[in-house]
């Protein structure tokens, strides 16, 4: 099968093509006038189609999913099991042929050793250490309902990312480009900020899976190049390249005299001249040295503990300003089996003031409403930990509990949803299947979970899978 | 109306009409009841505690008491009050569209005989009388609604009678061979011409250029070489007969193999290494993949290349080949850490294997049967764990098989430099025993307590030859005095408390370098097995536990006795702790009737018989199935469009008679896949241009393109595009198979960390030397998790799904990665070298690369602007010279420890970049060269090279 396409599309076409001003002002006088009318015809076909929502009164647009990957403590965070207080450090044993090794055996409970503190005018649970996110708790909206079906990384992973444990389905931000379409043509309407190492899994959490490839996640590299390959090599010039592109265009130009039938040649001449563009425009739009000092500083960009995903946060929003439709920034690892009071405070101090800092910005310049941030990891942590070889106050894995929030973008701020028992083992209030809370922020979105399907493999494909139940309660 | 009324309406009107041929009830039976079966009952009935909404469609009364809406189901006579008719429209505003998936939405028909039975009164009679009625009308009903399958039965007896549409079934009926239309000497031109919509004209046929382009392009997965070109044509012969010379030329060629091998290797998803969290190296797997080229050189009948790769251990344990043939059912994705469930992972293995064989063989998703019965086609429950039950005795393991003389064993010394990397680890392991022995020291003193006993059990294990470097230990050659330490006072009783505990005192970076050198340790294990004598296998046994598998696994002495015998199931809802019905091992159970063959329930010999079964010459599927492959692989399109999925959700054969005589050809002529090529290649309709001298008339009579009026072009695949390149340059190693080589992808991206559990996977370190490096794509290292991005990018599938047919999009990177990426212009160079090292003057030059990447000489204007074009170049080429980078010796990793949530960073060496010996540089030519290799760039990237015709 043969797509021709660029970026940006939603249903399979292009939303925004190009004008004839970018094509006179983009490409090189030379080109042949085989490409003009492709370029026409991409246009035409365009402006006949759309990318709307189902529910065309959702607020948010654009979504910016922050993942803590490794699974952050619920109990050390959001969700305070005082009882725990009481069972510290009492031993028991589990043992069966439905436990995982992690599981099984000598174990023995952890108190939390973060205070916790009720946070905005909404009260909500917060250990004290969020200094900076507490200031903005009536903006959160906290759900402890969510459980997810696997207790291992990578595949709890994919089912957060893709919906499906076993990788290789569209990643999220794949599908929401599918409805919705991207708003900027010349950037990916996908875009990953990944931690420098890539997560457990790697890229097929961000894949675009059997959607076709123009919806795959672009990961912009934390270090080095942003985009693979994205300038040639120093030393050629943009006159050279200019020059190279000039004669491929009259040798395709001829090529496709040729072959008058064969239409994908023209898509694939247009595509050079994207990319020529696109070169000049991502460095341009990854540049943070025009920021203010005030808005670096405030996004803790300078201090060494923020620094890192203070860039990362500031950088979503500037892609959100420009029309990218599905951000996704990684943080972690949050896995801390062991020694949770120096792993988690670390990680709490390197994310919190930037995180604060990202929701402040967004609603100062009014765009919280049409931007919906999520906050999660792949699961939650267990209240207990395994013997192995000494006490090192951590946590396990547990798919049956966790804490996420979502923020802006017509959430239910303000709101905690849903609970977990006291000791924090499993959801039991408002408890619900992460393939609900999919179809959650699919509606958030105006999209309908069953109606945003793709045939493959002999069905169609969805999210969630096979279908979910929109969470009300987290929808204002 | 109020409920009461309405229920009153409706028995009042269904009293009065009580006729056997009442309209409202024959339609009840025959359309309503299978109508809410197969849409409403799954979420309205079937399932008591899943009930959606409250209401429950089962019985009269029910759907009468309506849900939680509190309004009855439907109100009889009315249909434009009834809930149920307006939730189905979809179009109603009070109403939720039902069922809730688009897909799933009700067809007008469908929706139209609701509407006539509640307009007929809704007429719902009990059991007795709707059986009664089915009976009365069955002949007549049969004729009209499609016609039942015969199966092991579903869960539900409405299932189990369901009626298909007789297009639905068309692969499960046995291949019968068609006469070939009169008036064409090749078969395959009768039947494609028979369906020539009327008027429209077949393209003449391609020039010589474009068919030995296509042809070599298509069995080799290589370009033709100019002098091939030349020579084919010069070839004075009738087109005919030259190009049936090429085509056995071609299929004689080793080449031809390692293509075919690439698209057998998509279907069954091909990887060196295992996925998920480790992403362990699947040290053996090369040895499946050689299998592969050989079973197609030899032209391995694909019934024998069937049984082999299902069950060559049970064929013949004694024969290596064999047990390496069945890499096949290891492919698969798979791990088990200790976070996992056992039972879960072994569930996982057997599920994917059972989805496996069928996509691969059958053209038959069998997943879908996996929680319920299939919801369009004829496949049970029941069946998906009867196939299932058949792999209930196969054990993964890398087994013991020798090397034989037809597999490539070279380059095996390049373990020396893993074993480099091994001795670091091991070297940081025992510097890290000698800090936690003083650290040790410390925690005793600042603890007051009496280090006696420790100090006793330190020197202890200091006598054992185990624990301490150059004694020999499974998991590696280092000291470990702490660990033992503190092992043997725990097992002496002493209490945790009186001894330090474990890691003591390590600092952010010591924990993370123990844990990267332990985890490193781990992984070569892997890594290793790759140079020795040992299958990516199974073998037939009971199943044993595992808590987790962190090393490559043997066949156990005692597989026919320790561990379990697993007795399979049906898994309500794919549950592997839910126990259904037992099962016993089976086929398919629709092909089933016409076939005695009986998989015995011992526990070796249940895939072989299952293999007998999926290769017989009368089972229509795998027949079909390989044939409809066949055709795709070389006309780009395949006969029935979805290769994979022959089911009624798959697109219907363009083509079925074709198809059909092809198969029973085919099976006839003893499963040659060589002569099925030959048959095909030599048809016209194989041989047509690319373009059609009337388009109008082309897109006007076939818009959809399945005519083969004309050949269709296609992209060149990512592994086609690089081996092109390197054939172009003269620098491709036609090497045949052995261990995988890592050729140099992006650097960022070989350099970039990449989390594995615990610690970071290894960086890509390309082979030292060029040779190494410019091999087939087919041998490149394919790691799960680390995808070359050229690859990545042109669609070269991911081993996650089985790739039935490759994607040919078009996405900016592909232009980053090709125009701007450092293999590209290194191939630019080595042909500008090549070209002018080869011929003398600026015009042979040029006519030498447009020889060897077009297959034929430049344009007169061409040649003026290339002229031109090189002469502005060479005037800028000093420009075009970026110095020469070294490869790096060590990387160094920045992480987050996970105890600490602290920052570390350590240094990985990347040994065999010492050795690195690089391509042709830009520094090693002259300026004329340089500026040539610019036109070579452009020319590499043009759509003429990307293209075939």
């Amino acid at each position: 099968m043969s797509t021709r396409r660029f970026f940006p599309c939603a249903g399979g076409r292009a939303l925004h093509a190009p004008t004839r001003r970018d094509f006179i002002y983009g490409l090189g006088a030379s080109l042949g006038s085989v490409a003009f009318s492709a370029l026409m015809a991409e246009e035409t076909k365009a402006l006949t189609s759309g990318g709307r929502p189902h529910f065309p009164g959702a607020k948010a647009k654009n979504v910016i999913f922050l993942m803590m990957e490794g699974g952050p403590s619920h109990i050390d965070t959001f969700d305070p099991k005082p009882k725990l207080e009481k069972l510290h450090l009492q031993e028991f044993t589990r043992e069966g042929r439905q436990k995982s090794a992690m599981e099984s055996g000598k174990r023995y409970y952890v108190r939390s050793p973060f205070k916790f503190i009720k946070a905005g005018k909404c009260g909500a649970d917060m250990a004290d250490n969020w200094t900076h996110l507490s200031g903005v708790a009536d903006d959160l909206c906290f759900f402890r309902g969510c459980t997810v079906d696997s207790v291992n990384h990578p595949t709890a992973m994919y089912q957060m990312n893709c919906g499906n444990r076993f990788g290789g389905d569209p990643g999220l931000g794949a599908w929401v480009n599918y409805g919705l379409g991207s708003e900027n043509r010349d950037l990916p309407g996908f875009i990953v900020l990944p931690e420098v190492s890539y997560p457990q899994g790697g890229a097929a959490n961000w894949s675009n899976g059997y959607l076709p490839a123009d919806f795959q996640g672009t990961p912009l590299r934390a270090k080095g190049s942003p985009i693979l390959d994205l300038t040639p090599p120093p030393g050629v010039t943009q006159e050279q390249q200019r020059k190279n592109l000039d004669l491929m265009a009259r040798l395709n130009a001829a090529h496709a005299a040729q072959h008058p039938g064969h239409d994908e040649l023209s898509v694939r001449m247009n595509n050079y001249e994207l990319a020529f563009r696109m070169q000049m425009q991502v460095p341009e739009t990854l540049d943070l040295s025009k920021e203010s000092e005030k808005t670096k500083e405030m996004y803790g960009i300078g201090k060494d503990a923020t620094d890192a995903f203070g860039r990362k946060c500031l950088l979503a929003r500037k892609l959100v300003e420009k029309g990218v439709r599905f951000v996704q920034l990684y943080n972690g690892s949050w896995d801390s089996h062991d020694y949770i009071e120096r792993a988690h405070g670390n990680l709490v101090r390197g994310v919190d003031q930037p995180i604060a800092a990202l929701i402040a910005d967004l609603k100062q310049r009014g765009l919280l409403e049409s931007t919906l941030i999520v906050w999660c990891g792949e699961f939650g942590r267990t209240p207990d930990n395994g013997v192995r070889g000494g006490t090192a106050y951590g946590r396990d894995h547990n798919p049956n509990a966790m804490t996420m929030w979502l923020a802006g973008g017509g959430c239910n701020a303000g709101h905690t949803i849903g609970a977990t028992d006291e000791l924090g083992m499993a959801a039991v209030e408002d408890k619900a299947h992460v393939r609900d809370f999919h179809v959650t922020l699919l509606r958030l979105l105006g999209l309908d979970d069953n109606k945003l399907t793709y045939y493959h493999a002999g069905r169609f494909k969805q999210l969630s899978q096979f279908g979910g139940t929109v969470i009300k309660k987290l929808i204002a | 109306m109020t409920l009461r009324s309405a229920h009153l309406l409706t028995v009042l009107i269904a009293a009065s009409a009580a006729a056997a041929d009442d309209k409202g009830e024959m339609l009840f039976v025959r359309r309503i009841t299978p109508l809410f079966h197969e849409k409403c009952l799954a979420c309205h009935g079937k399932d008591e505690a899943k009930i959606k909404g409250g209401l429950d469609m089962r019985t009269l009364a029910s759907t009468l008491k309506g849900g939680e809406s509190k309004l009855s189901g439907f109100v009889a006579g009315r249909p434009e009050e009834s809930p149920i008719y307006l939730a189905a429209t979809r179009k109603h505003g009070d109403w939720e569209a039902m069922p809730p998936k688009e897909a799933d939405a009700l067809a007008t028909e469908q929706l139209a005989w609701i509407k006539e039975w509640i307009q007929a009164g809704a007429p719902w009679p009990d059991g007795a009388r709707a059986k009664a009625i089915a009976q009365a009308n069955e002949a007549s009903w049969s004729k009209e609604d499609g016609v039942p399958i015969a199966t092991s039965g579903g869960q539900s007896p409405e299932w189990t009678r369901r009626k298909y549409k007789p297009e639905d079934l068309w692969a499960y009926q046995p291949v019968r061979k068609p006469a070939p239309p009169l008036g064409h000497a090749n078969p395959v031109d009768a039947f494609i011409n028979a369906r020539l919509p009327a008027g429209l004209s077949p393209a003449p046929a391609a020039d010589r250029i474009t068919l030995i382009r296509r042809a070599t392009l298509d069995l080799l997965g290589l370009p033709p070489t100019p002098e091939e070109v030349d020579a084919f044509v010069q070839d004075a012969r009738p087109e005919q007969a030259a190009f049936a010379d090429l085509v056995d030329r071609l299929l004689g060629s080793p080449h031809y193999g390692e293509r075919m091998a690439q698209h057998w290797l998509d279907v069954t998803r091909y990887a060196d290494s295992s996925g998920f969290a480790n992403d362990y190296v699947r040290g053996n797997a090369w040895r499946y993949r050689d299998y592969v080229v050989r079973a197609f050189n030899d032209d391995k009948p694909y019934d024998q290349f069937i049984k082999e790769q299902l069950a060559g251990d049970e064929i013949d344990p004694g024969d290596p080949e064999k047990i390496v043939a069945t890499g096949l059912l290891r492919m698969g994705p798979w791990e088990l850490t200790g976070m996992e469930v056992e039972k879960v992972a072994r569930q996982r293995f057997l599920d994917d294997v059972t989805n496996s064989v069928g996509e691969t063989f059958l053209a038959q998703s069998l997943q879908c049967a996996r929680c319920h019965d299939h919801k369009f086609d004829p496949v049970p429950t029941y069946d998906y764990y009867a196939i299932q039950a058949v792999f209930a005795t196969t054990q993964l393991a890398e087994r013991a098989a020798p090397f034989l003389a037809a597999e490539n064993t070279r380059g095996f010394e390049e373990r020396a430099y893993l074993e480099k990397s091994l001795a670091e680890h091991e070297s940081t392991l025992t510097r890290l025993d000698a800090v936690l022995l003083e650290n040790a020291g410390r925690w005793f003193r600042e603890n007051g307590k009496d280090p006696a006993r420790w100090n006793a059990a330190v020197e202890a294990a200091r006598q054992t030859p185990s624990v301490r470097p150059g004694g020999r230990r499974k998991s590696g050659n280092y000291s470990d005095l702490f660990n033992s330490a503190r092992n043997m006072l725990s097992q002496t009783g002493v209490a945790e408390s009186e001894f330090p505990p474990k890691l003591a005192g390590f600092t952010p970076e010591q924990f993370g370098l123990e844990r990267v050198a332990r985890k490193g340790l781990e992984r070569l294990r892997w890594e290793l097995d790759r140079y020795e004598p040992y299958a990516l296998s199974v073998y037939g046994g009971r199943t044993r536990q595992y808590k987790t598998v962190s090393a490559p696994l043997r066949m156990p002495a005692d597989r026919m006795d320790g561990g379990e015998l697993e007795e399979t199931c049906v898994l309500p809802g794919g549950d592997p702790f839910a126990a259904g019905p037992k099962v016993k091992p089976g086929v398919l159970s629709l092909l089933a009737p016409a076939r005695s063959n009986r998989i015995p329930e011992a526990i070796e010999g249940r895939r072989q018989a299952f293999a007998d079964w999926l290769a017989d010459r009368d089972n229509p599927l795998t027949t079909r199935a390989i044939m409809n492959r066949v055709w795709m692989w070389h006309f780009g399109q395949p006969i029935a469009g979805n290769p994979n999925n022959f089911g009624s959700t798959g697109k219907k054969p363009t083509h079925p008679e074709l198809l059909d005589w092809l198969t029973a050809t085919f099976v006839e002529e003893g499963w040659s896949l060589k002569a099925t090529h030959r048959l095909i290649m030599n048809s016209e309709a194989y041989r047509r241009g690319a373009s059609h001298p009337d388009r109008k008339e082309l897109s006007a009579k076939d818009p959809a393109g399945l005519s083969y009026a004309v050949f269709r072009p296609r992209r060149l695949s990512a592994e086609e595009l690089r081996d092109a390149m390197l054939a172009a340059t003269g620098e491709l190693n036609r090497t045949f198979g052995g261990i995988p080589n890592r050729p140099e992808i992006n650097p960022e991206a070989a350099l970039q960390p990449r989390q594995v559990m615990g610690t970071f996977a290894s960086a890509w370190v390309p082979n030292p030397l060029p040779q190494q490096r410019h091999r087939r794509s087919l041998y490149a290292l394919k790691l799960r998790g680390l995808a070359d991005p050229q690859m990545e990018v042109f669609n070269a599938p991911s081993p996650d799904f089985s790739c039935e047919r490759r994607e040919s999009s078009t996405v900016t990177p592909q232009v980053f990665s090709l125009f701007n990426g450092q293999s590209t212009r290194s191939r630019a160079l080595a042909l500008a070298h090549r070209a002018i090292k080869e011929t003398s003057g600026d015009d042979a030059a040029l006519a030498r690369v447009f020889g060897l990447v077009f297959s034929r000489a430049p344009g007169v204007s061409e040649l003026a602007d290339c002229r031109a074009h090189w002469s502005a170049m060479a005037a800028m080429a000093d420009a075009v010279r970026p110095a020469a980078t070294k490869p790096p010796l060590t990387v160094r990793r920045e992480a987050v420890e996970e105890n600490t949530g602290e920052k570390f960073t350590f240094v990985e060496t990347l040994h065999s970049n010492a050795d690195f010996v690089p391509d042709l540089q830009p520094d090693d030519v002259d300026a004329r060269t340089r500026a040539l290799a610019e036109i070579c760039l452009v020319l590499l990237n043009s759509n003429e090279f990307s293209y075939v015709y």
